[in-house]
């Protein structure tokens, strides 16, 4: 127990020096397993881990999921999405909002990452929302909390990561999102509803669209939906699996991109070179995290924190709002990635032997992800977003994205208090 | 090299899927190219990584160390980072030769594992330099990490 508390303490102290965290993760991990086993083992492990990671073609889902996501983030399919979104419900009180977090919906269907939404939506729907005099602060909020439905709707790279270190089944994670990200995506409506009628300055009606110009709108987004039927469909028909889908929606997506015209070869090198880089980045994340799960597991920690928490005498349920409790707070100051990849060796052990679905509480992670991504003052999403729209002012972000915190902390709650939401959609694929 | 690296994986699984569900001929040993091929896209693409600081850190203290600091800590950090790098290297060499000893190959095509643990060596080695490089290189803008991780 001591041990490993420390060799948490140790990477706590390491990542404050700001050493990046997997060099933190592997070194305090490969350092444990020669404390308590010997340096033999150790580096023989370390060897062994390294050597599995790079050649794991499950793991292969990880960039080709990132490179679908960056190839359909390069078509452009943005601004259809958007702008059939707007043809429905533009001339609504506060419509473009609306549009906005359908249109968030929508790409998240697709790319699995929040901030590349984020940063494709701010691309696309803030000019207009400017142009028609919607304050800042409600522009930015929707765009940084639409964005974070990226990935919540599958596909998801933050489920595939959660999926490999817990060894939790990706096409169910995926199912398990999609009723939440709808949800979500819904309530964040509502509270646009509900904000804008307070202040209807904030936000005024677009124009109205005719109906044949709206059937129009719409027939610009079937290549994203014959993308998303096929890719996700094929997923949880079990016609493919995982990697299978993630491999024939970015070869979709590639040719897609390509006969629209959007790719030279300078810009598909790009493209690729950049998938390439994230991959390399989470996938140093996730060696070091196994290596480090690996040493936490040869010590008493995971049996003592069970018992302790046994002796505690909570209700499970009470656990599970404990945890969320610390991980709101932690990700309002912790980048997300770090605060998950540190805490699931953790909590998972104990989620296991309290009896929850695995696939529930990665439902969860996602969520408190979600909210650690527009939380200030440390939140992806709101860097993103002001690094590309300077003139806004982080002030304004912040005070835009606030509502839709407390909503997304609501929809938490409804997520603990109703595991069905998630659940029920996996149930159906086994 | 890793974007090559890549596409051909995407382009493999395309294929692959197609072949098998169409036509119910799969690519042989399609399943052992991409893991080859996996492994020069991560290990190819880490020296960019650590050259653009795209790795995970914990920079929400930065703003409240003075600069010397910073530069103290920048040392620090990639000495640190260089030598794991190294350390690493050599680990996956001394792997790579008792995968040559043992003369290991990939089940179907008979591909030889040593040579791409090799390789994954000598990139971690060239990674690990390039952090040592930057122990004195000044401080570049750097981009914003993450990349679209999250």
């Amino acid at each position: 127990m001591i041990e490993s508390l420390l060799g948490f303490a140790v990477i706590f102290l390491l990542a404050l020096m700001r050493l990046p965290l997997a060099f933190a993760m592997g070194a305090v991990g490969i350092a444990g397993i020669a404390f308590t086993r010997g340096w033999q083992p150790a580096l023989a492990s370390a060897a062994q881990v390294v050597y599995e990671t790079g050649f794991a073609y499950t793991l292969s889902v990880i960039p080709l999921f990132i490179l679908m996501g960056n190839f359909v983030a390069r078509a452009g399919l943005a601004h259809e999405l958007f702008a059939a979104a707007y043809a429905f419900i533009g001339h609504k009180r506060g419509g473009l909002a609306h549009a906005t977090v359908a249109a968030c919906a929508g790409f998240g269907a697709i790319c699995g990452s929040s901030i590349a939404t984020a940063a494709t939506m701010s691309k696309v729907a803030y000019p207009s929302m400017k142009k028609l005099g919607y304050s800042d602060s409600l522009a930015t909020g929707v765009m940084a909390a639409g964005g974070t439905l990226g990935i919540m709707i599958p596909p998801s790279t933050i489920m595939v990561i959660y999926g490999i270190i817990t060894e939790t089944n990706i096409g169910q994670l995926f199912a398990a999102g999609v009723i939440p990200g709808l949800l979500t995506a819904g309530l964040m409506m509502c509270g646009i509803v509900w904000m804008t009628s307070r202040d209807p300055s904030h936000a005024p009606a677009g124009e109205k669209t005719s109906w044949p110009n709206r059937w129009k709108a719409l027939r610009g987004i079937w290549g994203v939906a014959l993308l998303v039927i096929v890719v996700l469909g094929g997923i949880y028909g079990g016609f493919f699996t995982a990697t299978e889908g993630a491999g024939f929606g970015a070869a979709g997506a590639f040719l897609f991109a390509l006969a629209r015209g959007r790719l030279t070869f300078k810009s598909t090198y790009e493209v690729l070179v950049e998938s390439a880089r994230t991959t390399a980045m989470l996938f140093t994340l996730l060696i070091a995290a196994t290596i480090f799960a690996n040493f936490v597991n040869f010590t008493t920690m995971p049996g003592d924190l069970k018992e302790w928490i046994t002796h505690l005498g909570l209700s499970p349920v009470m656990i599970i709002v404990a945890m969320m409790l610390i991980y709101i707070v932690l990700g309002t100051v912790m980048e997300e990635l770090t605060m998950v990849l540190l805490t699931i060796p953790l909590f998972f052990p104990i989620v296991q032997s309290l009896g929850f679905d695995p696939v529930w509480f990665g439902v969860l992670i996602v969520m408190i992800v979600q909210i650690g991504l527009i939380s200030p003052p440390v939140g992806m999403n709101l860097f993103v977003i002001n690094s590309l729209l300077p003139n806004v002012g982080l002030g304004n972000i912040f005070k835009g994205c606030w509502p839709f915190v407390a909503i997304m902390i609501g929809v938490l709650g409804l997520l603990i208090a109703f595991p069905q939401i998630s659940l029920w959609l996996p149930s159906l694929m086994k | 090299m890793c974007a090559a690296a890549l596409f051909a994986i995407m382009a493999l699984t395309f294929f692959d899927v197609i072949g098998r569900k169409a036509v119910s001929q799969s690519i042989p040993g399609s399943l052992e190219l991409t893991e080859l091929l996996m492994v020069m896209v991560i290990f190819g693409a880490l020296p960019l990584v650590s050259e653009r600081g795209e790795h995970v850190v914990f920079d929400s203290l930065d703003s409240f160390f003075p600069g010397w600091f910073s530069k103290l800590q920048k040392a620090f950090i990639h000495m640190v980072c260089g030598a794991a790098m190294l350390a690493l290297a050599y680990l996956m060499w001394r792997t790579a030769k008792q995968f040559a000893q043992n003369g290991d190959v990939t089940a179907q095509l008979h591909i030889a594992k040593a040579p791409f643990i090799y390789g994954m060596s000598i990139f971690c080695a060239f990674t690990g330099v390039l952090h040592l490089g930057l122990i004195v290189k000044p401080n570049a803008a750097l981009a914003e990490g993450e990349g679209a991780a999250l």
